[in-house]
């Protein structure tokens, strides 16, 4: 197996990666996902293996200098394994020398195949774009093939994707890669939190997952999405936590069976279009607002919890929602109690609490499961919708 | 809604400004100053942040036409496609950054998304603040030189992303392109992704230009 140099997608994807498979790391414009192939370059390199990278809009010494300066010492180009460049001067005599696309294609055929037949070379690492470009998707691939001397010789692909979910398919139902790994953001206005999907797997067919991620120190580092649900006292935030997870009993209109007023974090768990999310209720008290911010702190999402009967708590609400927007979170409002009598509507809420109309304002009942997964629902769509 | 000024009397007065969220391209041939015309446009007034990305001219140059223009630095950032390729070592600083050359799409993006992140983030400007949210300007010069080494299909994608999270972000976009050097198609396809469009001419040694698209401002030079 070859390690992705990623700790978490190792161990989902079952120790690593077969050799001879065909890999994509398929990237979103904007998206810091390039740490992904440089850490994959690096496991190979410290395993011994002999690597090609492939880098037709770089320079060795611009390729090398980033991929270190983004690395630290965890990356030893100089002293690992053997490694072999193509690189922009390449294609640069490519071109030149080959006038047309065919016979461009068959140069770097050409190439490729010398470099991986006399250096016997484990692992092909090429960064895609304008070989994409330059010939078409399956030409290109065709090129990279040229290296397989054997079935244990493994490709990694790096592609800038600007088609979406149309070119992911075709990589795998075309052209049977192997592993398919998608690199978003959400993007409200500013990416606040990226993250990986397994699109496909080929050995782990059951595996599906989208997991944010952190990159610290060279290194990416998974983490488990939060989504904080807040609001003022007695909206109703642990009844709809544990009705997101379908745990305790809802206690936001009895109070007999145990203290109404929440004191500390509600924590819940559940699984939403392929995220494993964690639920973190904050109480609901101003003496408890110096918790909010770090309840904060790489969450993905929040929802507001109002109780749409009382009016007097919109103030308290307001405040909740200005810590929000200094962290620059997204978030949707569940107007608690909508089915009792006197609650208030949507629209006059949004009005009261004096909200942009793009932020949801959704009325439930917490105490029925099916209104509070419509609003988890509503808030990872919201969260996700440039990213698919 | 937040206006940019744009020191042109004729959009100034009429609307108040450029409204956020507006892409202009700056038709221009060769040598008609269109650069100046578009850093005009680019330099940050107080409290508001430019980014500039840089196909033609080092950082240190943009920052010095800047500089001598009297914009705090703290606010300018640069995105250099040039400086990479003959010196490999250069590393990045908050507000510039370098890629390997202008057909680094995927880099380009990245940083991108970088500064804009570390502007909202407060981490761009020395614990200097501007506005919240940061009203910001951002400068392309030159797409001339991007469809050089991209196809325009893929820089139209690319172009594509770009305008829509400026217009999200609620900043501004300025695009300079040569006009005598690309077909009609490629023309209009650009055009697609802009509300405004400046053309600049020159006769007999005197630049002029005309403004379409705004509202309010008659299309006149």
């Amino acid at each position: 197996m070859i390690s992705t140099g990623v700790s978490g997608l190792d161990e989902l994807l079952g120790k690593g990666i077969p050799r001879g498979s065909r890999v994509l790391y398929s990237l979103e414009p904007g998206v810091d996902g390039q740490l992904f192939m440089i850490s994959s370059l690096s496991c190979s390199l410290k395993k011994g293996m002999s690597c090609m990278v492939i880098l037709p809009n770089a320079t060795v010494d611009a390729f090398r200098n980033d991929a270190v300066a983004r690395c630290g010492s965890r990356l030893d180009l100089k002293n690992a394994g053997s490694i072999i460049f193509l690189d922009a001067i390449d294609r640069e005599r490519i071109q030149k020398s080959a006038r047309t696309p065919e016979a461009q294609a068959r140069e770097w055929q050409a190439r490729i195949q010398k470099i991986c037949r006399e250096n016997k070379v484990d692992v092909i690492f090429a960064y895609f774009d304008l070989l994409y470009e330059d010939f078409g998707l399956e030409t290109a691939l065709k090129i990279l093939d040229a290296g397989r001397s054997d079935e244990k010789t493994t490709i990694f692909i790096e592609h800038l994707n600007l088609e979406g979910r149309d070119l992911l398919d075709r990589f795998t139902s075309e052209f049977s890669f192997n592993l398919v790994i998608a690199v978003r953001s959400s993007d409200r206005p500013i990416p606040h939190f990226t993250y990986f999907s397994l699109v496909h797997s080929s050995w782990k067919t059951s595996v599906s997952r989208s997991v944010p991620f952190i990159i610290s120190e060279g290194r990416i580092i998974p983490y488990i999405p939060n989504i904080v649900v807040t609001g003022p006292s007695q909206s109703g935030k642990s009844t709809f936590v544990a009705n997101a997870t379908r745990g305790s009993q809802p206690a936001d209109r009895t109070g007999h069976d145990r203290d109404p007023v929440s004191k500390a974090m509600d924590f819940g768990w559940l699984r939403w279009r392929d995220f494993d999310i964690s639920l973190h209720g904050t109480p609901g008290q101003d003496e408890y607002d110096p918790l909010i911010p770090a309840a904060l702190e790489h969450a993905m999402g929040v929802v507001l919890v109002i109780d749409a009967t009382r009016q007097d708590t919109f103030v308290r609400a307001r405040q909740v929602i200005d810590l929000i927007e200094r962290k620059n979170l997204p978030f949707i409002v569940a107007a608690n109690k909508s089915d009792l009598h006197g609650s208030i509507a949507a629209e006059t809420i949004r009005h009261k609490l004096e909200i942009q109309k793009t932020i949801p304002v959704y009325p439930i009942a917490a105490t029925r499961p099916a209104d509070v997964h419509r609003v988890l629902e509503a808030l990872v769509e919201y969260i996700t919708q440039y990213s698919r | 809604m937040y206006l940019y000024k744009t020191g042109i009397a004729q959009i100034d007065d009429v609307s108040g400004g450029l409204e956020a969220g507006t892409n202009i391209l700056i038709l221009a041939p060769p040598m008609s100053y269109a650069e100046q015309l578009a850093y005009a446009l680019t330099k940050p007034s107080q409290g508001e942040y430019s980014i500039v990305l840089s196909t033609n001219e080092r950082a240190s140059e943009v920052i010095d036409f800047f500089k001598l223009a009297g914009t705090d630095k703290r606010f300018t950032g640069v995105i250099d496609a040039i400086t990479k390729s003959s010196t490999p070592g250069i590393i990045d600083t908050q507000r510039m950054m370098f890629v390997s050359s202008p057909t680094d799409l995927t880099g380009i993006g990245i940083k991108f998304s970088n500064m804009i992140e570390s502007i909202f983030e407060g981490d761009f400007s020395e614990g200097e603040t501007g506005l919240f949210p940061p009203p910001i300007r951002f400068c392309v010069n030159s797409i001339s030189t991007l469809l050089m080494y991209r196809r325009l299909e893929v820089l139209y994608q690319f172009l594509h992303v770009l305008t829509a999270k400026l217009k999200k972000t609620e900043g501004i976009g300025i695009y300079i392109l040569n006009n005598e050097s690309f077909d009609d198609k490629t023309l209009s396809l650009i055009k697609q992704l802009m509300n405004c469009v400046i053309e600049v001419k020159v006769e007999s040694n005197i630049s002029s230009f005309r403004i379409r698209g705004i509202r309010g401002v008659p299309a006149s030079g």
